[in-house]
């Protein structure tokens, strides 16, 4: 057992006996399930390398369809869950009655906007927001400066946010898919349209699967080993983040870690003066980066908290973290990418864990629109990318 | 079927386990002993926990933070929301009387239920919900002493499961409109021209005109202060750490304290109205005072133009 090794188990013992701490406080077993939940989050984004913007790269530059397809079932999973979870809450689904603080956001240009900022957020910077998360602990040189810039780009989008909501938002259709077309309907319609894409990105992947193919370990022990050191198959990743999204919203509020970047942007922005005071509507509409928060103690803190030390924990065990410092050019990479990433995750109403993904569980329409601006801009940029390297 | 009903119900105060057949249909519905329905106005968790079988026992969650019923509730229970169901979704009033009756339908409440209410933030919302249920003139509604707060911290039972009832065709009879107060009776008030006593509800601050509403809550009057003549008893005043409203006792001090002893017809008001429900309920439920409450409150008497304010603090609106 190396060192790093050591810290890792040490550390996910620690981890865990705090759940025990957590649980007696006001309101614990909220917090010390968020915990945990937050640890397994961490643990199987670094484990499976769950990355939105990674996994769409791959396909796009090298055809590698498994990461795309992890996406596909993560969606799945959530959208089936989510009929189970909602359908229980709302038994006869109609526009009036929205299911309560589940993501359903305003569908506008704004949101095709925010889709579009957040792809390119994700290009320059690296990754999306929660993978910037897992990579902080991973040593990563970029992912400290992109969610400093995710902080700075969420003041932006407060100080812009209620010119936008006047101009578009306000108006804005809130369409929840299980109100116009029943549960049924909404579960086959996008059941359709996911069936759809693993089939055509199934079809155009590049064949190399034979070569990959690994043995099962013959021992426990080689079991064990192989838990730390190989890369978890993608679709676990994708079963994980979607079963993830479904059970949070049995106990919390909606899978999402923008929450508390964004609280923390809002109040110093207000003491810098450049977020205004009175962000019109604001709270009232249901997304991630909304809700209003008081302290550093609450389920989505404690989400992120253990998605950074889960992410830490399988860092120490596989040897993967490593430290550098960075250079220039990765502070200008994070920063720029991540001013993007958080005005297009503040405007948006959430990231691609909030909108895109609790959105689409949820059968929000505002999930799918946000997912395809992000799609468009994430390949787009990675193909202009590619030919600026040359 | 009145009569059949009510005799089923007296079986069910008296007897052991009993099964009744009921008109028109072989419907047939065994009931264990159940201790008999409190007569107050309060019941208590232990004999929620007993009663979440009756069958004439309908309880009903009236929260204020959205989420709540949904991921976990008292087993059995309906979700009511105050600001859909039980106030009008377009005037400033309470729900309709037509709406209401629909309502209660829906949840199959029928002459003889029991209608048990009970929510979070110390019941504000579900008093609030027993004054309305009070104004349309239900014949039996309980508060659930202690509320959500205290069955959860007995680590009683919770489920997240939606329970259907059979609908039931309620129908209002009489509109009891002596329980609210309105503008013109506060500034009666305020002007010495009618004998009814003000209590105020709200935080001291709010009431000395500090501060024009809590923290995190918009502020919504544009003058601070409070009524002229109120007196400031702050809610929690009527409650025990628990969460469970003070002995009638207890109470009685709580108020005599102030003047207000029930020889007078007194009038709840806070900024929007639930929480001087709280107290309305404590006083004329638990006390038997005459006790109208003023829904407007704050909200409504502090944005009047032209009536009487007093504001010790003497803060100004809109100044810098």
């Amino acid at each position: 057992m190396t060192l790093s090794h050591s810290f890792a188990v040490l550390l996910a013992m620690l981890a865990l006996a705090s759940s025990f701490a957590l649980s007696s406080l006001e309101d614990g077993s909220t917090l010390s399930f968020a915990w945990v939940v937050g640890l397994a989050f961490g643990l199987l984004m670094q484990r499976s390398r769950f990355c939105f913007y990674c996994h769409t790269r791959d396909w796009v530059l090298h055809r590698e369809h498994r990461g795309v397809l992890a996406i596909l079932l993560a969606l799945a999973v959530g959208i089936a869950g989510y009929t189970v979870v909602l359908g229980s809450w709302v038994q006869q689904p109609t526009p009036a009655y929205l299911p309560p603080d589940i993501f359903i956001g305003p569908v506008s240009w704004v949101l095709v906007l925010a889709g579009l900022a957040f792809g390119a957020g994700m290009v320059i910077s690296g990754s999306c927001i929660s993978a910037h998360w897992y990579r902080l602990a991973e040593g990563s040189r970029a992912s400290p400066f992109a969610l400093i810039g995710t902080a700075i780009g969420f003041m932006a989008g407060y100080a812009s946010w209620n010119r936008l909501y006047t101009e578009a938002i306000v108006d804005a259709p809130v369409v929840w898919l299980p109100a116009h077309l029943g549960y049924g309907g909404a579960i086959l319609a996008q059941f359709g349209v996911l069936a759809l894409l693993a089939a055509w990105v199934w079809s155009r992947r590049k064949k190399v699967d034979e070569l990959l193919s690994t043995s099962s370990p013959a021992t426990l022990k080689a079991w064990w080993r192989a838990l730390w050191q190989e890369r978890w198959p993608a679709w676990v990743g994708g079963l994980g983040v979607g079963l993830i999204c479904f059970l949070v919203v049995i106990r919390m509020r909606p899978l999402g870690v923008t929450a508390s970047l964004g609280h923390v942007a809002r109040e110093g922005g207000e003491a810098l003066g450049v977020v205004p005071t009175r962000l019109l509507g604001l709270d009232v509409l249901a997304g991630c980066a909304t809700i209003p928060q008081d302290a550093w103690l609450n389920p989505h803190a404690l989400i992120l908290y253990g998605l950074v030390i889960g992410a830490l924990v399988g860092g120490l065990g596989s040897g993967q973290f490593k430290w550098s410092w960075p250079s220039w050019r990765d502070a200008a990479r994070g920063l720029t990418g991540g001013v993007l990433l958080g005005w297009g995750a503040m405007v948006g109403l959430g990231c691609s864990i909030g909108t895109l993904l609790s959105g689409i569980s949820a059968g929000a329409l505002s999930g799918w629109v946000f997912g395809v601006s992000m799609l468009l801009a994430v390949v787009v940029g990675v193909k202009l990318q590619r030919r600026m390297q040359g | 079927m009145i009569d059949q009903l009510k005799k089923k119900a007296q079986l069910l105060r008296y007897g052991s386990s009993v099964a009744v057949l009921l008109m028109g249909g072989a419907v047939l519905s065994v009931a264990h002993a159940d201790p008999a329905v409190p007569s107050g106005p309060l019941v208590s968790t232990e004999w929620l926990a007993q009663n979440l079988n009756n069958k004439n026992v309908r309880v009903i969650e009236v929260s204020v933070n959205p989420g709540q019923y949904e991921r976990s509730h008292i087993p059995g229970a309906l979700n009511f929301s105050w600001h859909k169901d039980l106030n009008d979704t377009v005037r400033r009033d309470i729900v309709s009387k037509e709406n209401f009756e629909k309502l209660l339908s829906q949840a199959g409440v029928a002459d003889n239920t029991t209608v048990v209410l009970y929510g979070d933030n110390n019941n504000w919302f579900a008093a609030w919900a027993g004054w309305v249920f009070d104004v349309y003139g239900v014949q039996d509604v309980k508060l659930l002493d202690g509320g959500r707060k205290k069955w959860e911290a007995e680590k009683r039972p919770l489920d997240n499961r939606q329970p259907n009832y059979a609908v039931s065709n309620y129908q209002v009879t009489k509109v009891n409109t002596n329980l609210r107060a309105s503008l013109s009776d506060a500034v009666a008030v305020a002007q010495g021209k009618s004998q009814a006593q003000l209590v105020d509800i709200r935080s001291a601050d709010e009431f000395s005109g500090k501060i024009f509403a809590p923290a995190g809550v918009p502020e919504l009057s544009i003058r601070a202060g409070h009524i002229p003549t109120a007196v400031n008893v702050p809610w929690g005043e009527a409650v025990n750490p628990d969460g469970t409203f003070k002995s009638a006792e207890d109470l009685k001090k709580v108020y005599a304290a102030v003047g207000v002893d029930g020889s007078r017809p007194v009038i709840t008001y806070c900024r929007i109205g639930e929480r001087s429900s709280h107290t309305w309920f404590a006083l004329s439920k638990i006390l038997g005072y005459e006790v109208r409450n003023y829904d407007g409150s704050w909200t409504e008497y502090g944005n009047a133009v032209g009536v009487p304010v007093n504001n010790p603090a003497g803060t100004v609106f809109g100044a810098t």
